[in-house]
């Protein structure tokens, strides 16, 4: 069943009165569906938003002429019949006049559509990211370790013994839990999928603060035995159990083994869009301290503060640095930090919110004197109708109810169309923002407060800009007025202020230019940067094999089976696996590197650890330096080996060959083995383009037992993604309950991992473009005006001898003084946001010559071009005609 | 004596003449699109059929909701004595005014 777009039904539904609601959308739904099923939904949608726009000013009319509104408040002299008075006279101009009304709407919806897709997104993703009650209660406790060179973060961060010394060991936290991510298949009858799962080591219901729509979490009993228990997300328990309420207590397969499922969380993702929650199945006692890959939650304690936690975590690091630096240097100066939740998710993306919400507040600022100045040169050409109505008995007051009834409901056409145009600009930044910064996904819409904040945006404009010239309505003087010839005072202070605003418009848009500017060139610069391999035709995806059905032993066999028959699959050249890789290397581990005993002092060595099929380094097309790669013949038993980039040769081996040398990757007294270099290889941005290379080693998984996760890694001679069902076929082949997941190509990746940036850079370069067309309109309307009200003084100086270029002159010399003002004041202001805006650029800097000289250009140029159009009709005047010009009421 | 009405106004009220029964808001407007090639709009058409009633041209009643319009209901106008005498008479006046008035093969191409 075809059914009207909800946008079509909320606007007209809106505006129109009750008794003509429904027959008319009723019209619109049948009609609609008609020219779907004839011509196609885009042709249908083409006519439907046609006659939406177009019904909107009947539709106004309706619901104000509608007897059913209009009888009771009939009197003329009642406030309500001389709004609808005011209202009707306002239809009339607007329909006689339509240009000015389109640019006064249409100026008006692109500030209110930029800020309405600002603030949705800023609200959905930076101020109430997550569904939580009491969110700056809910904190994530990070971890810093400077000799380990490990910055302060809060994934995989905390060992679980550090995770039970924060437990017990402060009071300003309460229902403190750790966890940690992973995949699991879910059998739902012959349905398998892989589900994003939690495992908790405690119940995050009350963490969380929220409530299970059915059952209860996990007890601290099932925790302390791992017992087999399951939680589900509500989308799970709606779209594979249809919603069943004797759901709990049933039972689900895991990775092929029953679990008793006891709860189902409340609707809409809770974390990150897991699905299936488990408790952990170890006692956290039974890990080693150093084996740091959970996250710690916790609520603040009642009338606890964070800075309180904070306090008490700064004093239980320096006890467990006490008891433990000796083994574990890394101990040595670590901190551990408390911050909330929310902070911790957005903190990367706060800088580049504020700027933009800056940057569309600018916007809003240069619309709204745009608007100011249209409505002043419309209320000029409309003194005459004010005088005579005056003169006929309308008071000041009457006057300036009517014009500021006018412009409100400019700015409310305004308003509707501009949170149209936020309705479908949320959606297209929603779908380019990256995956993983949108908390909870389908959360992010126009919501109400939203729509509040633009309705009282586009009201509080109205008022604004209507207020000026109806003050100067009540105090025009009818005498002067109607005899004035067009080169009155009033004209000249109306003339001052419109400079005024032109010189503000010009720095505005200057600021946002330079704003954009600068992002562009470091987006440009970002592009430029070589990754160290070769990123296209490479598709990925990951793989995590059951426990339950793979043993340690068969798990390399199956990866091994696994690439040799995707290379016998047309058209791909090599296949290899992986645990990690760029731009997503993310496994840190200490190293101890043979003969270089480590300084009490300075960072102790660290490096990114990469288990690897031998194909890993053909697949990818990274280049041999020195010695040799992996080889199918290292296998268990020789000698353990390994391949380092070049930042690792550097930093290891600052002065020998590394090629033959040696180091652990587990504590000397572990006993652990030597791993033997034998080889070099290119250093690739293993964390982002944006990131220096780091230290990267890669060992043979067939020596180095690496766990169940790998990545297949594909590289083609055709495009990547054409073979994903090749691939998926010998996945299947080889075990037909194997789910794969996580599938994109090298290319994708990388664009994801920029998308957060190209998506500012667009965003601000729009705002940008907008306000240099904006500034450009604003002097244009201002020197075209300034050239009206001279024309007679024009006139007379040619008659008495000045030629065109004389008169050009004179008026370009006039029209560019606020502009070159409002340039000087703008570039102030660039210079300080340049200076904000340097944690977001990548090799540039905030104050960068190249963009404020070729901003600066570019907005005096378009400036230039604006007041060149008006100052060369001023100079044709026919001297005559100008000095018979009287400027008429219209 | 009859007020005068528009040139939209005839047009919409005469379309509800020649719908009979069938005359509500999306045949009316698809009726003017047919006939004459102007692509009206929805509100256009309910804003001059509201007009007109209240001047007691038409008459409205409600007819019945189908799932095609999402379970909406019909608004069916019908044509009351005072629109069709007036719309006779905006003829008559036409058709005298329009006598012996030769505009250069106008009609000759129709």
């Amino acid at each position: 069943m075809t059914r009207l777009p909800r946008l079509a039904v909320l606007v007209l539904g809106r505006l129109l009165p009750a008794s003509h609601r429904e027959p008319l959308l009723g019209d619109l739904a049948e009609e609609y569906a008609d020219r779907v099923e004839s011509g196609g939904r885009v042709r249908a949608a083409r006519w439907l938003w046609s006659q939406v726009l177009r019904s909107v000013v009947p539709a106004i009319e309706l619901r104000f002429a509608s007897p059913r509104v209009l009888l009771p408040v009939a009197r003329k002299d009642s406030i309500m019949g001389r709004l609808l008075q005011d209202l009707r006279h306002a239809l009339r101009l607007i329909r006689r006049g339509p240009g000015y009304a389109l640019v006064v709407a249409g100026t008006l919806s692109l500030g209110i559509g930029a800020s309405t897709v600002v603030f949705s997104v800023v609200d959905g993703v930076v101020l109430n990211p997550f569904p939580f009650p009491e969110p700056s209660r809910l904190v994530g406790v990070g971890s810093e370790f400077p000799r380990a060179g490990l910055e302060l973060n809060f994934w995989e961060n905390l060992s679980p013994a550090e995770y039970l010394d924060i437990r017990d060991g402060t009071r300003a936290l309460r229902d403190v839990v750790a966890w940690d991510m992973g995949n699991r298949q879910a059998s739902f009858g012959d349905v398998t999928d892989n589900l994003f799962t939690a495992f908790w080591w405690g119940d995050a219901f009350p963490t969380l603060g929220v409530q299970p729509v059915l059952g209860r979490g996990f007890t601290a009993e099932e925790i302390r035995r791992g017992d087999r228990v399951a939680i589900l997300s509500h989308r799970v328990w709606e779209t594979r159990f249809g919603g069943a309420r004797d759901l709990v207590g049933g039972t689900v397969l895991v990775n092929g083994e029953p679990y008793t499922i006891v709860g189902i969380m409340p609707p809409r993702s809770l974390i990150y869009g897991t699905d299936l929650w488990l408790p952990m199945t170890v006692a956290p006692e039974v890990f080693p301290r150093a084996r740091r890959q959970f996250q710690v939650l916790g609520r603040l304690a009642p009338g606890a503060t964070l800075a309180q936690a904070n306090t008490e975590l700064a004093g239980l690091a320096a006890r467990v640095a006490e008891d433990h630096a000796a083994a574990l240097p890394e101990y040595r100066d670590w901190r551990l930090v408390a911050m909330t939740w929310a902070d911790i998710n957005v903190r990367f993306l706060k800088p580049a919110a504020l700027v933009l919400t800056g940057a569309v507040a600018f916007v809003l600022l240069l619309v709204i004197a745009n608007v100011a100045n249209l409505v002043l040169a419309r209320s000029t050409s409309r003194r005459r109708e004010f005088a005579l109505r005056a003169a006929l008995g309308a008071g000041g007051g009457r006057l300036m109810q009517q014009l500021l009834t006018e412009n409100v409901l400019l700015a409310l056409c305004g308003g509707a169309l501009g949170v149209g145009l936020g309705v479908l600009g949320v959606r297209g930044v929603v779908s380019a923002l990256p995956s993983v910064s949108v908390p909870v996904p389908g959360e992010i819409a126009v919501n109400v407060r939203v729509l509040l904040f633009s309705t009282l945006v586009a009201v509080g404009s109205g008022l604004a800009f209507g207020l000026l010239p109806a003050l100067r309505a009540r105090r025009s003087d009818l005498q002067a007025t109607l005899q004035e010839e067009g080169h009155g005072s009033t004209g000249g202070s109306r003339l001052r202020l419109q400079r005024v605003f032109v010189g503000v418009e010009v720095a505005l848009a200057l600021v946002l230019l330079v704003g954009g500017g600068l992002l562009m060139r470091s987006f440009m610069r970002l592009q430029a940067v070589e990754p160290g391999f070769q990123t296209e035709n490479v598709l990925t995806m990951r793989l995590t094999l059951p426990r339950e059905r793979y043993s340690e032993d068969r798990i390399e066999p199956f990866f091994r089976e696994l690439v040799r028959r995707v290379e016998e699959i047309p058209g791909v050249a090599h296949a290899a696996t992986a645990t990690q890789f760029p731009p997503g290397v993310f496994q840190q581990r200490r190293v101890w590197i043979e003969g270089a005993e480590p300084a009490d002092e300075g960072t102790l060595p660290t490096a990114y650890t990469t288990l690897v099929s031998p194909g890993f380094f053909e697949a990818l097309g990274i280049p041999l330096m020195r010695g040799r790669l992996l080889s199918e013949d290292d296998l268990p038993g020789a000698p353990i080996v390994a391949v380092i980039n070049e930042v690792a040769a550097r930093r290891f081996f600052p002065d020998r060959d590394p090629v033959g040398g040696r180091f652990r990757l587990s504590e000397p007294e572990s006993g652990g083995p030597w791993v033997m270099v034998v080889g070099v290889v290119g250093s690739t941005r293993n964390r982002g383009l944006d990131s220096p290379a780091e230290p990267e080693v890669f060992a043979s998984m067939r020596q180095v037992p690496g766990g169940n996760q790998f990545f297949l890694l594909t590289r083609t001679r055709v495009d990547a993604r054409s073979v994903l069902p090749d691939v998926r076929a010998v996945v299947r082949g080889l075990d037909a309950q194997q789910p794969v997941y996580a599938i994109q190509t090298v290319r994708e990746a990388y664009a994801a991992r920029a998308s957060t940036r190209r998506l500012s850079t667009l965003l601000l370069s729009i705002f940008g473009t907008l306000a240099l067309l904006l500034a450009a309109l604003g002097i244009y309307a201002v020197v075209s005006y300034a050239v009206s009200q001279r024309t007679r003084e024009i006139g007379l100086r040619m008659a008495l001898g000045a030629g065109q270029p004389d008169v050009r002159r004179l008026v370009l010399r006039q029209a560019l003084l606020p502009v070159l003002v409002g340039a000087t004041v703008g570039l102030a202001g660039a210079i300080a946001l340049g200076r904000a805006m340097t944690g977001l650029l990548f090799e540039v800097s905030g104050v960068d010559l190249v963009t404020l000289a070729s901003v600066t250009a570019v907005l005096l140029g378009s400036a230039l071009l604006a007041t060149y159009i008006p100052a060369r009709r001023a100079s044709r005047l026919d001297p005559l005609g100008a000095l018979r010009f009287e400027q008429s009421g219209h | 004596m009859t007020k005068g009405v528009g040139e939209f106004e005839q047009l919409v009220l005469l379309a509800v003449a020649r719908l009979g029964e069938d005359g509500y808001g999306m045949t009316v407007r698809r009726e003017i699109e047919r006939r004459t090639g102007r692509a009206a709009s929805i509100g256009a058409v309910y804003a001059t059929l509201d007009r007109l009633e209240r001047k007691g041209y038409v008459a409205a009643r409600t007819g019945e909701p189908t799932p095609k319009r999402g379970g909406r209901a019909r608004r069916y106008y019908r044509l009351e004595a005072a629109g069709a005498e007036n719309l006779l008479v905006a003829r008559r006046n036409l058709d005298r005014m329009w006598e012996d008035v030769d505009l250069g093969g106008e009609a000759g191409r129709a």
